[in-house]
């Protein structure tokens, strides 16, 4: 009884147009992953906006003051810029000229005996103090314009200092760390969600056998869709205390909906322990 | 060649999905370590409200399940409508809106009055997974509601942390408020206090025996300090141990056999073991020292006592099967009164230091020594609780002795008993 149907497969295999038509679908099943994998109809041609997680709570911040208003430094930026035009335009000239026109008017009315003195000294020194004016606006000038070099330079050799050490940061630095990388790949999303998770988590220590605390471990894994969803879970090892695994439950429970989206679908092997409090109590 | 055409198939299909590989992370602390808990106030489900039995309900919950230290209470004020609706069923409680306030867990419960019968039903929700933990239906006097109280706050912390607390026990204490030194029996909350004893002469050293039902004290009835044992219930009191001489700090055996105390009858105070008749059975010390406090651990095997045999007293720890003695406390000048706690891992005891007495507790291998008292007053007498949560002591800080409570760790201490009389020799009783 049992032969038939083994004769029968063997004249199936043993058919030369099964062999081809399984190779071409191959080869199409195989250019539709590799079209969809590499882009080739270019669906996937608008980049997504970048997602950048920082904790500001636990994470240390590089310059925590860099974000208060100041009123002083924010003003003396402003006059800087000005500064050089107001002395290329400076001529004092407006100055001599307006004072003849309305000084003579006013004096007879006031008679103010030293005004009609300084004016000529005025006049007359007017003419030398803006070759020496002018003189002294080139220097400034020329002076100004070294030092904007100088500036350039310092920046530029700055910016060459950053970016060396910007080298030596591994790749994988989560953004919101002191020696973040700042792009997306480096996004630390992971630790956001573990932040959530940890945060979510209450336990007493007190629950647990005092000798345990130290061993007491369970490991669950969580599987986030990309809008930030819990998707589902899963209690892979349980610790063998209820109450340590009923809490990890609710932990997770309470962890359903994360407050922000993520990159990407994200499965989370979480490993809970008490290590911490186990060291902080030796 | 089919084969190696699956095995390619195979590859294609895995390759993307490698791109999901899991990640792992490490949580080696909780985010919060008291359990946010709401405590609604118990309705009235029939009959006549009575306030006194709803506010007594929540004093005592509130009492013993803050004494824990494992909660934080929601604040009441921020109720909202839900906690004014009965809901004994986990369909009757609107969960979100206790989640909105934070809170984990929820007690609920209502009474009901009629004539001379109350009944109390109370109930423990999972708020964040919406389900009953526990509840509990009690049926007795109005006179009762403390204890039901008291036993549903040992309901709570067995559903969680697995193990039920010891609120529903007893303490026994020494108390000068008759006039003389008598012994006592109180809540574990110092309320309800009853007399036991009416010797008119010195009573001391009260402990129970491992199953609650009797309490062995020292008094001086007879005008020497002799040993006595008294049922709880029938209040019927016998003799014990009356040798000419000490015959104090009786502590029965697990096994309730025997019973270890110090006698001096030869001279020399000496720890013994004696039968439950009286007659001695084994002598556990024998040097020129005075040997005394005896305390067994929880199996039964070995004995931890005061010793000045090697100058200072100092407590040891002795092996009632091979007699092997070993030194336990090497710090101090004067270390007393240890007190074998029930898991078996840690000894509480007195230690003078600075001209005043503090309790201190350490592992029985002589290590982790942790000093639990500070400040002013002789802190002594510690005994422990059944479920080794807390510790009882005695302490005249406040001026008179009197009896104090306190986490195992030192922490969230309170007073018990009322400054206006003398209370000292706490002995906590097992559960009831």
């Amino acid at each position: 009884m049992s032969v038939a149907p083994l004769r029968q497969s063997n004249a199936f295999h043993s058919d030369p147009k099964f062999g081809r038509l399984l190779l071409v679908s191959l080869i199409v099943h195989g250019l539709i992953w590799v079209a969809f994998s590499f882009d080739l109809f270019g669906t996937n041609t608008r980049p997504k906006p970048p997602i950048y997680y920082v904790d500001l709570i636990h994470k240390p911040v590089l310059n925590p003051q860099a974000g208060r208003p100041d009123p002083r430094p924010a003003k003396k930026p402003q006059a800087a810029p000005v500064k050089p035009t107001a002395q290329t335009v400076t001529p004092a000239v407006p100055k001599p000229e307006v004072k003849p026109a309305v000084k003579p008017q006013v004096k007879p009315a006031t008679v103010a005996k030293p005004k009609p003195v300084t004016k000529p000294i005025v006049k007359a020194d007017t003419r030398k103090d803006q070759k020496v004016q002018s003189a002294l606006d080139e220097i400034r000038e020329r002076q100004a314009r070294k030092d904007a070099r100088e500036a350039m330079k310092d920046k530029i050799a700055k910016l060459a200092a950053s970016t060396s050490v910007a080298a030596t940061v591994p790749a994988d630095v989560p953004v919101g760390s002191l020696d973040g990388s700042g792009d997306e790949v480096g996004s630390a999303h992971v630790d956001f969600v573990r932040t959530v998770i940890q945060e979510n988590w209450v336990l007493s220590p007190y629950l647990i056998d005092q000798a345990r605390i130290a061993d007491i471990e369970a490991k669950a894994t969580l599987v986030y869709s990309a809008a930030g969803k819990l998707m589902s879970f899963r209690i892979n090892a349980p610790s063998g205390n209820q109450q340590f695994d009923d809490s990890l439950k609710r932990a997770i429970t309470k962890s359903e909906q994360l407050p922000q989206p993520l990159p990407q679908d994200l499965e989370l092997v979480v490993t809970f322990n008490l290590k911490d409090i186990a060291a902080a109590r030796r | 060649m089919l084969l190696r055409w699956f095995i390619v198939l195979f590859v294609c299909c895995a390759l993307p999905w490698s791109a999901l590989a899991a990640t792992e992370i490490e949580i080696s602390s909780p985010g919060e370590q008291s359990i946010p808990l709401a405590l609604t106030e118990f309705l009235p489900s029939e009959g006549v409200p009575s306030a006194q039995i709803s506010g007594e309900l929540n004093e005592v919950l509130v009492a013993d399940l803050d004494l824990s230290g494992l909660f934080r209470f929601v604040d009441p004020g921020a109720f909202l409508d839900d906690a004014k609706l009965i809901g004994l069923y986990s369909t009757q409680v609107n969960f979100p809106q206790w989640r909105m306030l934070g809170s984990e867990t929820l007690i609920k419960g209502t009474y009901s009055l009629q004539g001379e019968k109350l009944i109390v039903e109370a109930r423990l929700f999972d708020v964040v997974n919406r389900r009953l933990l526990t509840g509990r239906r009690y049926v007795g006097e109005p006179k009762d509601v403390r204890r039901m109280a008291h036993a549903f706050a040992d309901l709570v912390l067995k559903e969680l942390t697995g193990e039920e607390g010891p609120f529903s026990a007893r303490i026994a204490y020494i108390s000068d408020k008759s006039g003389d030194k008598e012994l006592w029996l109180m809540d574990v909350d110092g309320k309800r206090p009853v007399r036991l004893t009416n010797h008119r002469s010195i009573v001391l050293n009260p402990d129970f025996s491992p199953r609650g039902k009797e309490i062995l004290f020292t008094s001086y009835r007879a005008n020497n300090p002799d040993l006595y044992r008294k049922e709880i219930y029938s209040g019927k009191e016998a003799k014990v141990s009356y040798k000419q001489g000490l015959n104090v700090a009786g502590r029965m055996a697990p096994s309730e056999r025997e019973i270890a105390l110090t006698l001096s009858k030869d001279g020399n105070p000496e720890i013994y073991l004696i039968g439950t008749s009286g007659q001695v059975r084994k002598r556990i010390t024998d040097n020129w020292g005075i040997d005394s406090d005896p305390s067994w651990s929880p199996d039964g095997s070995r004995l931890a006592f005061v010793s000045n045999r090697q100058g200072n007293p100092h407590v040891f720890i002795a092996d009632i099967f091979s007699g092997k003695t070993e030194r336990l406390t090497t710090r101090g000048k004067y270390n007393a009164t240890p007190a074998w706690g029930p898991k078996g891992e840690r000894i509480a005891f007195t230690r003078q230091e600075g001209g005043r007495f503090d309790v201190y507790t350490i592992k029985i291998d002589g290590t982790d020594e942790r000093r639990l008292t500070f400040g002013p007053g002789n802190s002594e007498h510690p005994r422990w609780s059944p479920d080794g949560r807390f510790i009882i002591y005695s302490s005249d800080k406040g001026g008179n002795r009197v009896i104090y409570v306190m986490r195992a760790d030192g922490t969230g201490s309170r007073r018990l008993t009322t400054l206006e009389s003398d209370s000292r020799h706490p002995a906590w009783s097992p559960r009831w």
